[in-house]
C-alpha cells in the first residue's frame, strides 16, 4: 500500500449547549465527532458513508480546517495540522482542498466564474505569476469539461451539474494533493452525476490526487471508493476495503445499511434479506453508553451496555486472513452476506 | 436531485435568460471539452445580478414613474433658480394670503411670500437632510452591523442589546427633547440626531444580512482556500449583503425627509431663515380655512417625495429579490 | 379504471416565454396498484400530480388541455368547490418535506383530527380518538401520549408517517406520494416505503409513487412510466424494464447509476443536460443527448408505440434499442 498522506487519530469535535444571551452557561454539549481514526494512503479514495448527523460532514470540515478539533490530530504527512497557523496553516491548506455538496450555495453569485476560479490564486500569489492566471483559470475549464470562453458568466447562468464542475475546478487550482469532497453529487440529478463521478475519477488519475469522499448513497461511495469507512452517531464502526465492507460486512449497523439499500432490479426484491432497524438514530447530546449503536441493535445483549467495543479487528477473525478480518467496532461481530453476488444483467 | 419545488426551479431555471441560452446551445457533449465544445457559439451575454436587476427595474412602471419624481427632486434642489426665478426669503406682506395669479401659480402664505418659490427651494432642504441623514445612518448602521455580524460573540450581544435599548426611544419625543436645547439654525443638529436614533435599524439589517451570506457555503469555500477576514467581508459577504441595506436605506430616505418636516413643523427641527416644508406647513396650518393653498402645496410636495422614496425602496426590493430569479 | 389521465397539457407562463412543463401526459392507475413515475427534476412528473391534485399554482401555471378522469368524472370540469370535496376525501397527497407541510403551531393530533371534524363533523373528541387510532396504524409508538406533542417534537421518519396518516385519513381511493422519502435516510426510507406497500395492499388504494430513484422504484412499483421534458417516454411493467429497456433514455438511466452489488469501471453518463422547458427541442425532445438519433428524431415526434400489450416506447427506434 502506497504511503500515508492524511492520519487521522483520536478526533473529536464538540459544540457546547449553551443558555443565557450576554453571560453563558454550559448545559452540554452535542458530540458531533467522538473519536474517529482513519488512515489515508497517497492515490487512493477513501469513502466515508453514514446517515444524517452522524458527523460526517464534520469530519470534512474540520480535515480542511474550517473548524478547529475539540481533541485529537490531524498528521498531513507526520505533521499536526490542527494547530498551524499563519503561513503554514496556509501552505497546508493549498495541499487539502474541498468540493462541497451544494453547486447553489457554493459560487459566489456576484463573482465571474473566472473570479471563482483565480480566486485561489490571489490568495495563494506565489503559485501563479499574475500574467499567467487567466490562461490557467481558462486551462481548468476545459479540464472540467467546460468551454473556456464561459470565463466572463456568472453562476447562475450554469446548471447544477456545470456548477459543480466549477467548484470542481476550484478545488484544482492551487493543485491539491488531497481533495475533500462532502457530497458531491448528491444535490444533482440523476444523468448529471455520473458525468461528475467519471470526472472525478479521471481528475483522481491525472493529477495523482487522493479522495476523502463523503456521500449517504452506498452504491455511488463503493463505486469511487478504495476503501470504505462506516461512521454512525460521531464514530466509524467499520473501516475496510470496498470488498470487505461490501461483501463481509461483520458490524450489524453495516448490514443493515446495506441491506436498506433500494437496489434497481426488481429481481432482487423477491430474494433479499431486510433487515429493518427499529427507531431513530439518538441524539447527539445523550450518546448511548456503551456501544452507541446498541438501542436500534437487532443483537444487541447486555454487555453492549457496559463495553465500549473498540474499532480493531474483531477477536473471532483475529487469526483469520480472510475479508472479513477487518476493523469493526462491534463485540459481537459476525460475517453476514447481505448484498446478493453480483449477477450480470 | 429531485424534489417536490420542481416545478419552482424549473421555473425559477428558466426565469434565466442567460441560463436558458446557455443550456440550449450547450453541448457540455463531451467528458473533455476540447475548445469550443459546441459547434454553434453561445449567444448568451454575461449578466450579473445587478445587471439582472436593473434589466427588471428598467421594464417596472413603479420604478420609473419614482425615479422620474426623484431625479426631478435632485435637479431642483441643485438648480432651484432653473425653474423658480424670485428669492424664497423676499416676502410682501401686502400680498398676504392671496391666491393663485400670474406670476405666482400657487398663490402668496401668510407671510406675503410666494408659496410656489418656497415649495421648489423647500425640496433642497428636504432632500439635502434625507441624502445626508441616511448616508450617514447607512455608513454607521453598517459598518457596525456588518462587523457584529461577522465576528459575532461578546461584541455582537453588547451590540443587540445597544440597539434595543435605541429601539425603545420614541423619536419624536426623543426629537423635541435633545433638538430644543440646540440654537444652530443650519441643518446639521436635525441630521446629527437622526443619525444617532437611525443607524440601529440599518445596523440590525445588516446584521442579519452578514450572518446569512457568512453561512453560505462559497464563504466557507473561500476560507477553506486560506482567504483572509477582510478578503471574506469585502468580496464575499458586502456584496451579498448590501441588497438589503439599500433597499430600507432608500425607505428610510423617504422616513428621514417626512420626520425633519415633522420636527420643523413643532418648532425643533430647522428654523426659519431656513426654508423648509415642515416650516411652511406649520407656519400655514393656522390659516387653514382662509389659504388653504399656502399648505396644500408644501404637504403635496412632501407627501410626493416620501411616496416616491418609498417606492423606489419596493421597487429595488423587488427586482434584487434573489427568490424571484 | 382508478385514475384516468389522458393528454394532458401543462404551461408556465414565465419572465422569458412560456414553459412547457407536461405536453401531453397519458397515464392511469387501477385500485390496488403502484404506478412509479420517474424523471428528473423539470421533467413534468410533479406538475403532473399537481394538476391532478388540483393543486397547481394558477397563474402561473394553466392546464392547456387534457382530461384527468377519476372514478370516471372529468376532475377538470369540476368547479372548485366539488373539486375541494375529492381532495383529501378521495384523493390524497404525501410530499417530500414532511417539516414544511405540517403546521408548526398545532399539535399532530389536532391535525390529524381536523380531517374528521372537517370533511365527517365528528366532535372534537371523537376526531382525537380516532387520530390515536391512526398513528398507531402509521406504527408510531406511544400514540396515546405522542398525539399531543407539535411536529418538531418527532424526527424525519416519524413526521412521514404524520404525513401519511393524514393522507390516510379519509380512507382516500388514490394516494399521491411526491417522493416520500428523498429526504430520509436510507434505513428510515426503507421503514417508510414498507409501511406504504403494506398499507396500500390493506386498503387496496391507488398509489402514485413519483421519484427520481431507480432503486426505490424497482422496489415497490408494479408499473413504471419515466417521464422526459414533459413527456412519458416510457411506460412499462416493473420487471421488463430493468431487463430491456425499451428508450435509449431509460437505458442511459438504468446504465449510469452504480451498483451496490459491483465495483464498477467508468459509468456510463448520458451525455449533456436536460433541455430548457422554454425550448424543448423539435422532433424527438431526447435527441441532442441521444446516442442512437437520427435524421428522423430531429424532426418527428415520435408517438408512444406498442412494444407489447402492457409496454409503450416513445422512441422510432425502439426495437433496436430493446434488442441492443
Amino acid at each position: 500500500m502506497a504511503e500515508p498522506i492524511l492520519e487521522v487519530r483520536g478526533l473529536v469535535k464538540h459544540y457546547p449547549l449553551t443558555t443565557g444571551v450576554l453571560f453563558k452557561k454550559q448545559v452540554g454539549s452535542v458530540k458531533a465527532v467522538d473519536g474517529v481514526d482513519f488512515t489515508l494512503h497517497r492515490g487512493e479514495t477513501l469513502g466515508i458513508v453514514g446517515e444524517s448527523g452522524c458527523g460526517k460532514s464534520t469530519v470534512a470540515r474540520m480535515l480542511v480546517n474550517l473548524e478547529k478539533p475539540t481533541a485529537g490530530v490531524i498528521r498531513y504527512k507526520g505533521e499536526d495540522i490542527t494547530q498551524l497557523t499563519g503561513k503554514a496553516l496556509k501552505a497546508v491548506r493549498r495541499n487539502i482542498q474541498m468540493v462541497f455538496q451544494d453547486p447553489y450555495t457554493s459560487l459566489n453569485p456576484r463573482m465571474t466564474v473566472g473570479d471563482i476560479i483565480g480566486e485561489p490564486y490571489e490568495i495563494h500569489p506565489e503559485v501563479a505569476p499574475k500574467g499567467d492566471r487567466g490562461r490557467r483559470v481558462q486551462e481548468l475549464l476545459e479540464v472540467v469539461g467546460l468551454n473556456p470562453e464561459y470565463i466572463n458568466r456568472y453562476p447562475h447562468q450554469f446548471s447544477g451539474g456545470q456548477r459543480q464542475r466549477i467548484g470542481i475546478a476550484r478545488g484544482l487550482a492551487l493543485r491539491p494533493e488531497i481533495i475533500v469532497a462532502d457530497e458531491p453529487v448528491s444535490a444533482l440529478d440523476v444523468s448529471v452525476q455520473a458525468q461528475v463521478i467519471n470526472l472525478m475519477e479521471r481528475l483522481q488519475n491525472e493529477f495523482d490526487l487522493s479522495y476523502i469522499f463523503i456521500a449517504h448513497d452506498l452504491s455511488i461511495v463503493r463505486h469511487i471508493s478504495d476503501r470504505v469507512g462506516v461512521m454512525y452517531l460521531g464514530r466509524i464502526m467499520e473501516i475496510g476495503t470496498d470488498e470487505e465492507i461490501y461483501d463481509h460486512p461483520t458490524h450489524p449497523y453495516t448490514q443493515a445499511l446495506l441491506s436498506a439499500v433500494p437496489v434497481p432490479d426488481p429481481e432482487a426484491r423477491e430474494h433479499r434479506e431486510r433487515i429493518i432497524l427499529a427507531g431513530d438514530v439518538p441524539s447527539p447530546t445523550n450518546i448511548p453508553s456503551g456501544c452507541r449503536f446498541r438501542t436500534r441493535c437487532f443483537k444487541a445483549r447486555e454487555r453492549c451496555a457496559l463495553e465500549v467495543p473498540a474499532l480493531a479487528v474483531p477477536a473471532e477473525f483475529r487469526l483469520t486472513t480472510g475479508p472479513a478480518a477487518h476493523d469493526s467496532a462491534c463485540l459481537f461481530a459476525e460475517e453476514k452476506q447481505v448484498v446478493p453476488p453480483e449477477e450480470t444483467r | 436531485m429531485s424534489d417536490p419545488r420542481e416545478p419552482a426551479r424549473a421555473i425559477a431555471g428558466t426565469g434565466m435568460g442567460g441560463a436558458m441560452d446557455l443550456a440550449a446551445s450547450e453541448a457540455e457533449t463531451l467528458e473533455r471539452a476540447p475548445g469550443g465544445p459546441d459547434g454553434g457559439a453561445p449567444t448568451g451575454k454575461p449578466r450579473s445580478l445587478w445587471s439582472d436587476a436593473w434589466h427588471d427595474l428598467r421594464r417596472n412602471p413603479v420604478f420609473l414613474v419614482s425615479a422620474l419624481v426623484i431625479l426631478f427632486l435632485i435637479f431642483i434642489s441643485l438648480w432651484p433658480s432653473a425653474i423658480a426665478s424670485g428669492s424664497p426669503l423676499r416676502c410682501d406682506l401686502a400680498k398676504a394670503q392671496e391666491g393663485s395669479q400670474p406670476g405666482a401659480p400657487f398663490g402668496y402664505d401668510g407671510q406675503g411670500c410666494d408659496v410656489y418659490t418656497r415649495t421648489v427651494y423647500g425640496a433642497r432642504t428636504s432632500v439635502a437632510v434625507g441624502v445626508c441623514a441616511t448616508l450617514g445612518v447607512a455608513v454607521l448602521g453598517s459598518v457596525l452591523g456588518g462587523l457584529a455580524g461577522f465576528f459575532g460573540g461578546v461584541w455582537d450581544s453588547i451590540l443587540s442589546r445597544i440597539t434595543d435599548i435605541f429601539f425603545a426611544i420614541p423619536v419624536v419625543l426623543g426629537g423635541l427633547v435633545l433638538l430644543s436645547v440646540v440654537t444652530s439654525s443650519t441643518i446639521w443638529p436635525v441630521i446629527g440626531f437622526m443619525v444617532l436614533l437611525g443607524w440601529p435599524q440599518i445596523s440590525r439589517i445588516a446584521r442579519g444580512a452578514v450572518i446569512t451570506a457568512k453561512q453560505n457555503d462559497y464563504v466557507q469555500a473561500a476560507r477553506a482556500l486560506g482567504a483572509s477576514n477582510s478578503r471574506l467581508l469585502l468580496r464575499h459577504i458586502a456584496p451579498n449583503a448590501v441588497a438589503p441595506v439599500i433597499v430600507v436605506a432608500t425607505i428610510a430616505l423617504g422616513t428621514y425627509i417626512a420626520l425633519e418636516a415633522t420636527l420643523s413643523y413643532l418648532g425643533v427641527g430647522l428654523k426659519p431663515p431656513s426654508v423648509s416644508w415642515g416650516i411652511d406647513i406649520s407656519a400655514a396650518s393656522p390659516y387653514i380655512r382662509n389659504a388653504p393653498h399656502a399648505l396644500l402645496w408644501p404637504s403635496g410636495a412632501l407627501a410626493v417625495t416620501v411616496l416616491a422614496f418609498i417606492m423606489l425602496g419596493d421597487a429595488v426590493r423587488d427586482a434584487l429579490d434573489p427568490r424571484l430569479r | 379504471m382508478l385514475l384516468d389521465v389522458r393528454d394532458l397539457h401543462v404551461e408556465f407562463r414565465t419572465r422569458d416565454g412560456i414553459a412547457k412543463a407536461v405536453n401531453g401526459v397519458t397515464y392511469s392507475v387501477d385500485a390496488g396498484e403502484t404506478l412509479a413515475v420517474l424523471g428528473e427534476s423539470g421533467s413534468g412528473k410533479s406538475v403532473t400530480a399537481q394538476a391532478v391534485m388540483g393543486i397547481l399554482d394558477m397563474p402561473p401555471g394553466r392546464i392547456t388541455g387534457g382530461e384527468v378522469l377519476f372514478q370516471g368524472r372529468d376532475l377538470l370540469k369540476l368547479k372548485e368547490e366539488e373539486r375541494r370535496k375529492v381532495r383529501g376525501a378521495e384523493m390524497a397527497m404525501i410530499f417530500q418535506d414532511a417539516l414544511s407541510a405540517l403546521n408548526p403551531v398545532l399539535t399532530v393530533g389536532d391535525q390529524l383530527g381536523e380531517m374528521f371534524v372537517v370533511h365527517r363533523g365528528m366532535s372534537k373528541k371523537d376526531a382525537r380518538a380516532r387520530a390515536v387510532e391512526l398513528m398507531d396504524r402509521v406504527r408510531i409508538p406511544g400514540a396515546k401520549e405522542r398525539v399531543r406533542q407539535y411536529p418538531h417534537q418527532f424526527s424525519g421518519g416519524m413526521r412521514q408517517r404524520i404525513m401519511i396518516a393524514m393522507a390516510l385519513a379519509l380512507e382516500p381511493a388514490l394516494i399521491i406520494a411526491d417522493e416520500p422519502t428523498t429526504a430520509l435516510d436510507v434505513t428510515v426510507q426503507a421503514q417508510v416505503m414498507e409501511l406504504l406497500a403494506e398499507l396500500r395492499r390493506e386498503l387496496n388504494m391507488g398509489l402514485i409513487l413519483i421519484t427520481h430513484d431507480l432503486g426505490v422504484v424497482a422496489d415497490v412499483a408494479d408499473r413504471i412510466a419515466v417521464m422526459y421534458a414533459g413527456r412519458i417516454v416510457e411506460s412499462s411493467p416493473v420487471h421488463d424494464i430493468y431487463k430491456a429497456p425499451a428508450h435509449p433514455y431509460t437505458r442511459g438511466l438504468l446504465d449510469s447509476i452504480p451498483r451496490l452489488d459491483q465495483k464498477g469501471q467508468e459509468l456510463y453518463a448520458i451525455k449533456g443536460l436536460p433541455p430548457s422547458l422554454l425550448n424543448i427541442p423539435p422532433g424527438c425532445a431526447f435527441h441532442p443527448r441521444c446516442p442512437m438519433a437520427r435524421d428522423v428524431c430531429r424532426t418527428d415526434v415520435p408517438p408512444l408505440y406498442e412494444v407489447s400489450e402492457e409496454r409503450g416506447s416513445a422512441c422510432h427506434f425502439w426495437r433496436e434499442c430493446l434488442h441492443g
